[in-house]
């Protein structure tokens, strides 16, 4: 470490520079500081001198076509059951016990806030998340990456910034469209279900009373983080996976495991970002206890 | 120094820094991390000195697994030396800076061993993809490039098929004419004739001497086919107990008195 140090001048700094030389070290040996510095690369790339607009903004649709296009079957499935599932629990046990004025509320806060941009992160983390390591990990061990590089082609420009934009703005579109389709398509499978069952439930569930309730308990937090959250998200599983496939070291056996790890993980970062995110949700809340106090 | 394209000083390689510069970390991580000595480090390359000209060509050869093809990955920017100096065109690029792409703008062209064709893009867009990249020019030059580059080794025929199509030989021949339409001033090829036949091989030697006589360029050729140095008549030198020893001409080595000359030239010998 010494001879190291040396070689590099290091040893020459003085106190604030090697506090900061450490602290840099530290960062770039972890596996969250590389994924950070890889994503601030591939924001930087944006804008590099070899840019050309048409053919970036090809490659981008066609990623965003990928990601967000070809799972909407799936994801308007999961979203229309699911959102009929959240309306039925949500009436019944509220009704029941009196609370019928926060329906609305607890609609937002399920569908809307959370499960909705959790969901949506979760299909596209398994389905292009993944397929995107797959890709770039094949091209990584066939060694096209490194041809890329001799070609003087950036790897990271080509790869993973189409990938990066294109993932988020799929995942905050899919994330609108789920929301849409839980409440809207899961309020007529619900409605459904009630004529079928000759309404067991004893449930009385209107167009109008449920947009009305969702309508006022929405907030301009909402609006704001219903951007905010996916945008995060696309970020975090297209990053992570083109991480993890860029990470790969020639060894084929590598890639599966490779995958598993970026979906995986892809769960973990997004549901930790979730909870930061989610913050701002209590500062309001906070806000609004001490003003009514 | 005007006419120097490539020159290398007590370069020395080890194991560890073969993993090279990997994209998915900062750059500067791979910097710091290869010059942390670790004792275990077997070197692979131990001292390597090399001077090129401009339009000069050399081959290195030697025995297959001593770290040729690494020597070529090291000169692309592909590997990173554990220490030494690699200078291109007079221009010395710190290691902290020495990365492929750094290295690509001083217009070094490296062909791989497989090709290493982007599989998804067809053999036309696969030899336009860094034109277009680097916006060499308008639409009907890099068309008119691109043809010329497939004229060239003779895949005009296969222009619209996939790489996976193709066989191993004209993958090669493709690779060969994408890196030959990014006009590169050092052209690095990794075993060109090995998987091409007999009337490929004879086709591509007269093409290496045209771009060496015509664009002036550099070019260092990895091969085990050493006659190749003879039909090119330039000289050879070879990496051989980690050393990377002087370039001399092939009648020179024929007639050497050395171990090199010994194992590997025996069999031209006596053929004669």
């Amino acid at each position: 470490m010494e001879n190291a140090e040396e070689r590099i001048g290091a040893s020459r700094l003085t106190l604030v520079g090697k506090i900061f030389h450490h602290l840099g070290m530290f960062f770039m040996t972890r596996t969250l500081g590389q994924q950070v510095c890889l994503f601030f690369r591939a924001i930087a790339s944006i804008f590099s001198k070899t840019r050309s607009f048409k053919t970036d903004s090809r490659n981008i649709i066609l990623q965003t076509f990928f990601t967000g296009v070809e799972i909407f079957p799936i994801l308007f499935i999961v979203a229309t059951l699911f959102g009929a599932v959240v309306i039925v629990e949500v009436m019944t046990l509220m009704g029941k016990m009196g609370f019928d004025d926060v329906v609305g509320n607890l609609m937002v806060v399920v569908i809307i806030r959370e499960l909705g941009p959790i969901l949506t992160a979760f299909l596209i983390a398994g389905r292009s998340g993944s397929s995107l390591t797959t890709y770039v990990g094949s091209m990584v061990i066939n060694s096209e990456v490194d041809a890329l590089a001799t070609m003087g082609v950036d790897p990271i420009r080509y790869l993973v910034m189409p990938g990066l934009i294109g993932g988020s703005i799929a995942t905050l579109i899919m994330t609108i469209f789920f929301s849409g389709s839980a409440i809207g398509a899961g309020f007529l499978i619900t409605k459904a279900a009630i004529f079928l069952t000759g309404n067991a439930l004893n449930l009385q569930l209107t167009w109008d009373y449920l947009s009305n309730e969702i309508l006022k308990a929405l907030t301009t937090m909402d609006f704001v983080l219903i951007v905010v959250k996916p945008l995060v998200f696309g970020c975090i599983i297209t990053t992570n996976a083109c991480y993890q496939a860029l990470n790969i070291a020639h060894d084929v056996r590598q890639v599966p495991k490779a995958t598993s790890r970026s979906v995986i993980k892809s769960f973990l970062y997004i549901v930790c970002a979730d909870v930061v995110l989610s913050l701002f949700y209590f500062f309001d809340y906070f806000n609004e206890l001490s003003r009514i106090i | 120094m005007q006419d120097e394209a490539l020159r290398i000083e007590d370069l020395h390689l080890t194991y560890r820094g073969l993993s090279g510069t990997a994209f998915s970390k900062p750059g500067a991580y791979g910097f710091f991390s290869t010059i942390q000595q670790h004792d275990d480090d077997a070197e692979l390359i131990s001292g390597a000195n090399l001077s090129l000209k401009r339009g000069e060509t050399l081959c290195i050869g030697g025995p297959s697994g001593q770290g040729k093809s690494a020597l070529l990955r090291v000169i692309a920017g592909l590997a990173r030396p554990s220490s030494g100096r690699v200078f291109y065109f007079g221009e010395y690029i710190p290691p902290e800076r020495l990365t492929a792409l750094e290295v690509a703008k001083r217009q070094v062209g490296l062909v791989f061993q497989n090709g290493a064709l982007i599989s998804n893009l067809r053999v036309r867009d696969n030899i336009a993809l860094p034109l277009r990249y680097h916006k060499k020019g308008s639409a009907e030059e890099i068309e008119e490039k691109i043809n010329m580059a497939l004229d060239l080794m003779r895949v005009r025929d296969c222009a619209n098929m996939f790489p996976h199509q193709l066989s191993v030989g004209m993958q090669k021949r493709v690779a060969i004419a994408r890196s030959w339409a990014m006009d590169p001033m050092l052209l690095l090829m990794d075993e060109p004739t090995a998987g091409l036949d007999n009337y490929n091989r004879r086709n591509l030697l007269p093409l290496i001497d045209n771009m060496r006589t015509l664009f002036k360029t550099s070019i260092i050729i990895i091969t085990h086919d050493l006659m190749i140095a003879k039909e090119l008549g330039c000289n050879l030198c070879f990496l051989y107990h980690k050393k990377l020893t002087e370039p001399h001409s092939f009648d020179y080595w024929l007639n050497a008195d050395n171990d090199i000359s010994k194992v590997l030239f025996r069999d031209l010998r006596t053929s004669g």
